[in-house]
């Protein structure tokens, strides 16, 4: 394919502007948590210029952050990043599960009602969290489940209508005839979801669990709302005890130390199922 | 080999906006055990849904269903111990070709997945299956020759190669009855008559019950050991492909079985003389009983002969165009009774250029007559 030099250099230069304005908080959080206690803070408040790469790195600021999170030295970060990781994985095996099963019930079943189900299952995905926040806090307070994981894992297992949606839409173009040989074959259809629908839903499964997995893992308000002791806080909301432990900003670089550390899991995770997402999300788009 | 009854089944087809539609309607229908018996019909006749009926893909709106004497219309398809290919292949695209044979195998066996069996001490019981399974599974690759494609996936696999592991799949299980739909009709059409071979060949060796749907009427006359012939839900004619093709049991069944169709005129019969758009041709004293009625003539396509001009018992015809085939030469003409296809030697044809206007006769013997109708009977 051959393209006009000019466009080209039009094209590369909005693509190097997109991904310096992607990539430039990243690089100043990383910047500024090697930075000294006094050099970070001014960089934060801006009573100093920006250093695109710090004078003398403090390496020792990343053992101090782990050090430093929640009440108890050490302790205190491998419980967060347990908490974090306990839920995170509950969440993303919860949503998967729930939202395939549902989306194949969606997509396979004809039962009376499900077109009006499926309909205002759609409909909840326009209700801002903000509204169902104090209503949820108040039924799980019901249940004591406050200060437990439960009300962050629980409704993961129920489904997420965003992606029983895009569920029902894979499953609905994989051809009849393949669940009709697994009727033959003497599958139910808990069978047929699981050893055929699951594994031939991988691109779509790629996308739930990688957004999922983001999503919880970066989630600050809900553990927040839900989580009041630290022991039960997750990497998110022991970031935030940075600033209400000592107050002001004078911890700045440990609290991005912090948080360079807990997007690590993240980034991996993108670069590790990038192939099957991008397909993913293409299919999505022009059903293969 | 078993033997399948049905008995006036039927299929309606609940249908909000036209009340119900009928797809399905009173068929009577015995295969016996070992039989290949074609269905056969145009699209929408109901022959696909029939034989969904029988798998039990389609529940049975009417009638009963027996496979060995034994009533089935409410058992699950998984327990009828029937097999079917589909028109896809439907083969698990996750899965190897030697998975896609053995799946149905895994999900019957007894003893169930390993840790179940550890629990319960099966161990060496689910070993011996797995092993069972895996010489089944070699046993079938040999016969089909597919023992090179059995670590492939089926996106790596031809029309033809995947054609092979459905029938794989469907042999593996040995089951009473097999069902096709239309497992051909994505193949070309050289590897479409090569793997006719190879169905009927397969057939003889397993002596199974096949049930086998087409639209193909040349698939079905050279499969069928039964040919079932449907036209808007009904059965048309059941008997074995020469009866159908010699002596179809109505027009409907005259104008679909047989390449070029038979050749079908509406006119009038009177003390055995045939006359159409003022042209006649008599027909012999024997058919004389029938009276004076209204009624379609039909004569196949080689049964035309050429004659001299003004020969007695001739009609005239303009040649529209030739088709030469090779060893014969089809002839599309245009005779007062409307466009009439002939079928001669190559030979006799060879002088012959479009255009030309030429004679010709039939013998009264191999002539139908049908009653007035899409469907009417043979007189």
């Amino acid at each position: 394919m051959k393209r006009n030099p000019l466009a080209n250099a039009i094209l590369w230069l909005v693509l190097i502007l997109g991904t310096a304005a992607f990539a430039f908080p990243l690089w100043w959080m990383t910047v500024v948590s090697l930075e000294t206690p006094q050099r970070a803070e001014a960089a934060i408040t801006g009573s100093s210029g920006l250093a695109l790469f710090p004078p003398s790195p403090q390496f020792v600021n990343y053992p101090d952050a782990i050090r430093e999170t929640g009440s108890v030295p050490w302790m205190g970060f491998v419980d967060a990043l347990a908490n974090s990781i306990v839920i995170t994985v509950l969440v993303v095996v919860g949503t998967v599960l729930s939202s395939s099963l549902v989306g194949y019930a969606f997509a396979r079943l004809r039962f009376r009602g499900s077109r009006p189900l499926f309909v205002l299952m759609l409909g909840t995905m326009m209700l801002p969290g903000q509204v169902t926040m104090i209503p949820l806090f108040l039924l799980f307070r019901q249940f004591g489940w406050i200060d437990t994981i439960m009300p962050l894992v629980v409704p993961a297992f129920f489904g997420s209508a965003f992606f029983i949606f895009m569920y029902r839409q894979f499953i609905a173009q994989i051809p009849e005839s393949l669940v009709e040989a697994a009727r033959i074959d003497g599958l139910g259809h808990i069978a047929i979801w699981w050893r055929i629908m699951l594994p031939l839903c991988r691109p779509v499964t790629a996308i739930c669990a990688v957004f999922t997995f983001i999503g919880t893992w970066n989630d600050f308000l809900a553990p927040l709302v839900y989580l009041h002791s630290d022991e039960q806080a997750t990497l998110a909301v022991a970031l935030n005890g940075f600033k209400n432990q000592y107050g002001g900003l004078e911890d700045v670089h440990r609290l991005m130390a912090l948080s360079v550390l807990t997007m690590i899991p993240c980034i991996l995770l993108f670069i590790a199922a990038q192939k099957t997402f991008v397909e993913g999300l293409a299919r999505g788009a022009v059903k293969g | 080999m078993a033997t399948v009854t049905l008995t006036k089944v039927g299929k309606v087809y609940a249908d909000s906006a036209h009340g119900s539609v009928r797809a399905v309607e009173a068929v009577d229908l015995k295969i016996h055990g070992g039989e290949f018996c074609v269905l056969v019909g145009p699209s929408g006749c109901g022959k696909s849904t029939t034989l969904r009926m029988v798998a039990g893909l389609e529940e049975i709106s009417e009638g009963t269903l027996e496979i060995d004497g034994k009533r089935v219309n409410d058992l699950p398809a998984k327990d009828r111990d029937i097999a079917f290919v589909f028109q896809n292949y439907a083969l698990y695209p996750h899965l190897t070709v030697a998975a896609n044979i053995a799946f149905g195998l895994e999900t019957r066996r007894l003893h169930k997945s390993g840790l179940i069996a550890a629990l319960k001490g099966q161990l060496s019981a689910r070993r011996d299956e797995s092993a069972s399974i895996r010489a089944r599974v070699s046993e079938v690759s040999r016969t089909l020759g597919l023992d090179p494609l059995l670590t492939r996936f089926p996106r790596e696999l031809s029309g033809g190669q995947r054609q092979r592991v459905a029938v794989g799949r469907a042999i593996a299980r040995d089951p009473k009855v097999f069902l096709f739909d239309e497992p051909l009709s994505n193949l070309d059409a050289r590897l479409r008559i090569e793997t006719r071979t190879e169905l009927r060949l397969l057939h003889r060796r397993l002596a199974a019950t096949i049930i086998y749907v087409t639209h193909d009427q040349e698939e079905a006359m050279t499969l069928a050991d039964r040919l079932v012939v449907m036209h808007q839900g009904r059965v048309q004619q059941n008997a074995s492909a020469q009866e159908c093709y010699e002596s179809p049991a109505n027009r409907f069944v005259a104008g679909f079985i047989g390449t070029p169709p038979m050749n079908i005129v509406d006119g009038n019969l009177k003390d055995g003389v045939f006359t159409a758009n003022g042209v006649s041709i008599s027909l012999g004293a024997e058919r004389a009983p029938l009276g004076a009625r209204a009624c379609a003539l039909g004569f196949r396509p080689d049964r035309v002969r050429v004659v001299g001009h003004h020969a007695p018992q001739s009609i005239t015809a303009t040649l529209a165009a030739i088709e030469r085939l090779g060893d014969r030469t089809d002839l599309a003409l245009d005779t007062a009774w409307g466009r009439i296809v002939a079928r001669l030697d190559a030979d006799l044809a060879r002088e012959m250029r479009e255009g030309e206007a030429i004679s010709i006769t039939f013998d009264s013997e191999h002539t139908h007559l049908f009653e007035p109708g899409e469907c009417g009977r043979r007189l």
